[in-house]
């Protein structure tokens, strides 16, 4: 018999007749093998078609081979010339790559789950395993084991156990994976038996052999799986941001390309294990690099045996993560480097930097009207906001690399406008691309594409705030509100603002910087979910909160005390009736005094 | 219609952010140490929302940063009414392009509005804020 048939034999659910055979009389050979063959031929072929949706993805271990329809005769001549069952050692056991094995129990469903069990257990006995994700599949049982060890054996039990009905059991062993689809429900199970792993006190988060906690027996939950690591990676960015140490040991890891995430989602983690897992080489774990690991554990992994000499493995490794002074549970001894300037890392960015506290209500409400005019309908009232002398440009560029090509990202709107000094080289043309004057100013911005400005992601920063300027940037985002698909655009754009003699403030340049929206932008922008509501209303500014702190409320006093020379309970009168608002209160002020309504002794101190 | 001065003013204005760009990223990326002599003493910088006040604490701030390239793609200039900043001609500069620093090697976007003076014959930087493009949501 050619070994390529001893391979075929297990999938041929009429064989088990054959074997049957052996045990029954002629008679019932002859009577059972006809509607046997049809019985078995249609049990092949539903198992057959479910085992395709559930293998799909497999890695194929060369089963397959010789499976067609001339198979039948061929083994037909082979049992003629070879009546005698073929001995069970004809048929080698393979180890494949990954150490999962689907064990496939044709007519298992017979039987009960713990018939089969028992069955199998008692037989590779002292042996245990536990089968993952047990269940029926028409009419065969089918499970999962992480161990090649028991693949092998249970490989070599097949046709072995005689069950309580006379048939021998078929066992079926392929090298293949479970799928699995991460859905909620999953992400929620996951969350729940990685919080009982996590210690609070150290920052800790155990997931050692995650696929085999109780709490997850009813799903493939096996971390080496992409996808479910980017999960587990995903609930840990989100509920344990600050963790510091995470085991992964024995999770049968192979490929972790996709881990390269966590430096940018576990910013303080510092200590990995990674022991007893499948990482193959020493070049399969630059993706953690980035990561600033003080410790890390990869006994156990095959990279580690491609080492001859012990302290080369450490050093290599040592190069990968500079600051590491413990590798595989031994304290390293300290490295001698050089004093040059550290890795240094950007200081992290603030939303907001005030040179004046006082400047805060002030900004507030003047980018809340300003905004809330420049996405209405008409821009014609900003007229009011600029002086009459005002300047204003607008520069517009793509960014580097981008390479997303939708016609919303096109910035064409803009780029004909744009005065960009890198590219406008003549005279003539720098001058007209400057709006001079309050008319051309708003007339020009009219002209712009209508927008809805997200005043929660802006970075305002207040850079000048003397009672004869104010200097103020802001960096944002804005969707335009009547152009097909509401693309989002980044702008940065700088105020510099003068206080005029009706008592409010007039912009007296104009900067603006216009570009697309990175990926990263877009992200937090949906995310925030900011909605296209359409211009809102120009005359409806958003109420400025009521200042919670009495310091805060200190500073506004003596701001106001200091600019109108009220003393101090006018100030706090005026205040009160303005609800703490400065800018409204400085209004009112110069409203009434204007009237001459302010009586001498308010400005008795 | 504008004077004559004034509109010399701008082609000023952008001649002036031309060189001054050309030195200032000349200086941040290849002479760090020397690049606060280009601040008022009590120059400001706002470094994504981090504000430095002070010459000296500039300095510092930006050695610690690490090794920069940045590559200038998009600028533009106003002058600033000259009564404003006691009396003294101001500029107004927008420079935008990327930025690469040494610690991850990405090309980042960013923004940099500058505010310059005329201080006895030197162009000093009176403030300087600087961000990346990146979302600010909170």
């Amino acid at each position: 018999m050619p070994k390529r048939g001893g391979r075929i034999r297990n999938w041929k659910p009429n064989e088990h007749f054959e074997h049957d055979d052996r045990i029954q009389s002629n008679n019932t050979r002859r009577v059972s093998f006809k509607p046997g063959t049809n019985k078995g031929k249609n049990k092949f072929n539903s198992w057959n078609n479910a085992s395709h949706l559930l293998l799909d993805g497999d890695i194929d271990m060369g089963a397959t081979a010789g499976q067609g329809p001339n198979r039948k005769g061929f083994r037909g001549r082979g049992r003629l010339s070879s009546p005698a069952p073929r001995p069970a050692s004809k048929k080698k056991f393979l180890p494949g790559l990954l150490p999962w094995y689907q064990i496939i129990i044709p007519y298992g469903a017979k039987h009960d789950k713990d018939v089969v069990l028992r069955a199998l257990l008692g037989f590779i006995s002292p042996e245990v395993f536990i089968p993952h994700y047990y269940k029926i599949n028409g009419n065969a049982a089918v499970f999962y084991v992480d161990d090649v060890k028991i693949a092998e054996k249970l490989f070599y039990a097949d046709r072995k156990i005689a069950m309580s009905d006379g048939f021998k059991l078929v066992v079926i062993v392929r090298n293949s994976v479970p799928n699995i689809n991460v859905d909620a429900g999953m992400k929620e199970k996951m969350k729940l038996a990685m919080a009982k792993r996590y210690n609070p006190a150290t920052k800790a988060l155990d997931l050692t052999k995650f696929h085999s906690d109780p709490d997850l027996s009813d799903i493939f939950c096996a971390l080496f799986r992409p996808v479910i690591m980017l999960a587990a990676i995903e609930i840990m960015a989100e509920n344990i941001p600050d963790l510091e140490a995470l085991n992964l040991n024995d999770n049968k890891l192979h490929g972790i390309e996709h881990m390269k995430i966590l430096s940018t989602k576990l910013k303080n983690l510092k200590i990995l294990y990674l022991g007893d897992n499948r990482i193959p080489y020493l070049g399969s774990i630059d993706p953690l690099k980035p990561l600033q690991l003080v410790e890390l554990y990869l006994k156990g992994n095959p990279l580690v045996n491609r080492f001859n000499d012990h302290d080369i493995y450490v050093s290599d490794v040592r190069k990968k993560f500079p600051k590491l002074v413990r590798l595989d549970g031994v304290d390293l001894p300290p490295a001698i480097g050089f004093d040059v300037s550290e890795d240094v890392t950007l200081p992290p960015s603030q939303q907001s930097f005030l040179i004046d506290p006082a400047g805060q209500d002030l900004v507030r409400e003047f980018l809340t009207q300003y905004f809330a005019i420049f996405d209405s309908e008409s821009r014609q009232p900003l007229l009011e906001a600029y002086h009459e002398t005002a300047t204003m440009s607008m520069a517009a560029n793509y960014l580097s690399n981008d390479n997303r090509n939708a016609p919303t990202n096109r910035l064409n709107a803009y780029i004909s406008n744009s005065r960009n000094l890198v590219r406008i080289t003549e005279r003539e043309s720098r001058r007209r691309y400057l709006r001079t004057g309050r008319l051309q100013v708003v007339s020009f911005l009219s002209d712009l594409p209508k927008t809805k400005h997200d005043l929660m992601s802006f970075a305002v920063d207040l850079l000048v705030f003397t009672p004869a300027m104010i200097v103020l940037t802001m960096n944002g985002v804005y969707k335009e509100t009547t152009v097909a698909g509401n693309p989002s655009r980044s702008f940065h754009r700088t105020f510099v603002i003068v206080p005029n003699s009706a008592g409010g403030f007039s912009i007296t340049n104009d900067m603006l910087f216009i570009s697309n929206t990175t990926r990263e932008q877009e992200d937090t922008s949906s995310s925030s979910a900011v909605g296209v509501a359409g211009p809102g209303p120009a005359s409806a500014p958003a109420p400025a909160p009521a200042p919670a702190h009495d310091e805060t409320q200190r500073a506004i006093l003596a701001t106001l005390s200091q600019h109108t020379g009220m003393n101090e309970h006018w100030s706090i009168n005026c205040l009160q009736e303005t609800g703490w608002d400065y800018q409204r209160a400085l209004f009112i002020f110069n409203q009434l005094q204007s009237e001459g309504k302010i009586p001498p002794e308010a400005f008795v101190k | 219609m504008a004077s004559e001065v004034a509109l010399k003013n701008v082609d000023n204005a952008c001649e002036t952010a031309e060189e001054f760009t050309r030195v200032f990223y000349k200086q941040v990326d290849n002479s760090r140490h020397l690049t606060s002599k280009l601040y008022l003493d009590t120059g400001l910088l706002v470094w994504n929302g981090n504000g430095i006040n002070g010459n000296d604490k500039i300095q510092k701030f930006l050695m610690d940063l690490p090794a920069s390239n940045h590559v200038l793609k998009t600028l533009d200039a106003q002058p600033i009414s000259e009564n404003l900043v006691a009396n003294k001609l101001t500029y107004l500069i927008q420079a935008c392009g990327d930025v690469t620093y040494q610690n991850d090697d990405v090309k980042k976007p960013f923004q940099q509005t500058f505010l310059i003076v005329a201080v006895e014959g030197k162009w000093k930087i009176a403030s300087d804020c600087f961000r990346l493009q990146v979302p600010h949501s909170n």
